[in-house]
């Protein structure tokens, strides 16, 4: 048996990334020995085309970041013309200038990391994000039932948004990045209480968002 | 038998021509079946195809992806895991070495995952979860130069993301019941038959990157039977099937990432390294199919 890398991996990840991602242990099998890049620890797949120390969880938290917020801005797009609550239309408009803010922010870190700036895994049916078909119902409603539609969708958003932020902030290592995160669970925790103060009552706000 | 009590010469040249006439006819057998190499010399039994398999069973779920999100618990839609017990959204290949597994041969601690498949919003998880490394689909002097998958190497396959068929490589067919055409969404299997998805991971690396910034780029599928020049080193194909306890109306069927055509893979490779190598050198390469321990069948 061969021996395995012994050290915590945090610590290889951190050695790593204060190295510029330079070697490991030997780490070939068959012919091809494998470069450096590929004896790194397995989450630590560094960013091609930047020494910039950003981490796997870095990279792929600030992709779902870019994919939430093009998803759910066309959701808030539509509020002005659909509700009449001014406290509603007063959030959206908050919510929506804190996302396009954001979504800038993001794309800027990932160009900086040298990462492509979509994801494997962001088109469907991802917890948070409206589907293709909530935003179609969305479109066909108005009135109460709408205000109620974006509560919840709003709510499921800021929930995920806030968990996955709080998990980077835990777990990234570039500093933009982790102050980035660290606003957003900010910025997401008052936008709750804001929207638990709205009359859209918050029993029927909770969408069956971990199964989906 | 080399070392049993002596026989005349007679004896044992008659053995020795009746050994060589079994081998022949044994031989003829499986040229007829196959086009396989007659200087790989394969065992007397060989039958051959370039196969070694693990059987892992359903472990558990999970909204988490280590490879897409890593260090993002909650992060995906859910996921079911099969092989190594442990798998979250921080697992590292030293997690995946050290873990038990579901496997059949335990030595493989791997962990694959897929979107996790709803019937009436229930969950269902497959009876039978089968992960076959082969050597197929490339020329037989590709295959017969085949490098092990190197361990901590990611893998995805499928298109989670698929808007339709056209953007899938899915394929969902009916087990016991071949009258059905596959389909890259599902398919309405017949009662007393299984629903079951196959899903073949690219075999052609870059021989450089256990991962890439899109998770994809640092591994190709063949063209023209080769590897392609940007990822020379041909490594053994991951073919995924499941047989999900379903069948009929697809209605009410969905996978955790939306319609059929989005059915997709993750393979964290965690093989030991020499079991990995023993394997590709004994089935792989001489073209033999293997049972779950790596020997011949």
């Amino acid at each position: 048996m061969r021996a395995l890398v012994a050290a915590p991996p945090t610590l290889l990840i951190a050695v790593l990334l204060v190295a510029g991602c330079a070697a490991g242990s030997p780490n070939a099998t068959g012919t091809t020995a494998p470069s450096a890049t590929a004896v790194a620890p397995p989450s630590a797949v560094p960013a091609t085309g930047t020494a910039g120390p950003f981490s796997p969880t870095d990279i792929a938290w600030l992709q779902l970041t870019v994919a939430m917020a093009e998803r759910v801005l066309p959701v808030l797009d539509l509020v002005p013309a659909r509700t009449t609550d001014p406290v509603l239309r007063g959030l959206a408009a908050q919510v929506q200038a804190t996302h396009r803010a954001d979504l800038d922010r993001s794309r800027r870190l990932l160009a900086e990391a040298g990462a492509p700036a979509t994801n494997p895994h962001e088109g469907h049916d991802m917890p948070g994000m409206v589907t293709a078909e909530e935003l179609a119902a969305l479109r066909a409603a108005d009135g109460k039932p709408f205000d109620r539609l974006v509560a919840q969708h709003l709510r499921a958003h800021l929930e995920q948004a806030v968990r996955i932020a709080a998990a980077e902030q835990r777990g990234g290592v570039q500093p933009a990045t982790t102050a980035l995160a660290a606003a957003v669970v900010r910025g997401g925790t008052a936008n709750l209480a804001r929207l638990d103060r709205l009359d859209a009552p918050r029993a029927a706000g909770r969408r069956a968002g971990q199964a989906a | 038998m080399d070392r049993a009590a002596p026989l005349s010469g007679i004896h044992r040249r008659l053995r020795l021509a009746t050994a060589i006439g079994a081998l022949l006819v044994l031989l003829g057998t499986h040229m007829v079946s196959t086009t396989g190499r007659a200087d790989a010399a394969p065992g007397v039994n060989a039958i051959r195809v370039a196969e070694f398999p693990a059987d892992c069973t359903y472990s558990h779920r999970l909204p988490d992806d280590p490879i897409i999100f890593p260090g993002l618990p909650g992060a995906s839609h859910m996921h079911s895991f099969f092989g190594s017990t442990v798998t979250n959204a921080h697992t590292t290949l030293p997690d995946l070495v050290n873990s038990p597994t579901t496997c059949n041969p335990r030595t493989d601690v791997s962990s694959y995952w897929v979107p996790t498949l709803y019937n009436n919003n229930v969950p269902v998880e497959p009876a039978i979860s089968t992960f076959y490394y082969l050597g197929e689909g490339v020329r037989a002097d590709v295959v017969a130069a085949t490098q092990p998958l190197p361990q901590g190497l990611r893998i995805v396959a499928g298109n989670a993301k698929a808007t339709g068929p056209d953007e899938s490589i899915a394929r969902w067919s009916c087990l016991h019941a071949g009258q059905v055409p596959p389909s890259k969404n599902f398919v309405t299997c017949p009662a007393g038959t299984m629903l079951e998805s196959y899903l073949d991971f690219p075999q052609c690396w870059n021989g450089r990157d256990l991962d890439s910034p899109d998770h994809k780029s640092h591994m190709a599928y063949p063209v023209n039977q080769a590897c392609p020049a940007t990822h020379p080193v041909h490594v053994p194909k991951l073919r995924q099937v499941l047989r999900y306890p379903v069948n009929g109306n697809p209605a009410q069927f969905r996978l955790a990432s939306g319609p059929g055509y989005t059915m997709h893979g993750d393979f964290f490779n965690a093989w030991p390294v020499a079991e990995m190598a023993r394997r590709v050198q004994d089935c792989i390469r001489p073209v033999i199919k293997c049972g779950h321990d790596g020997r011949p069948i």
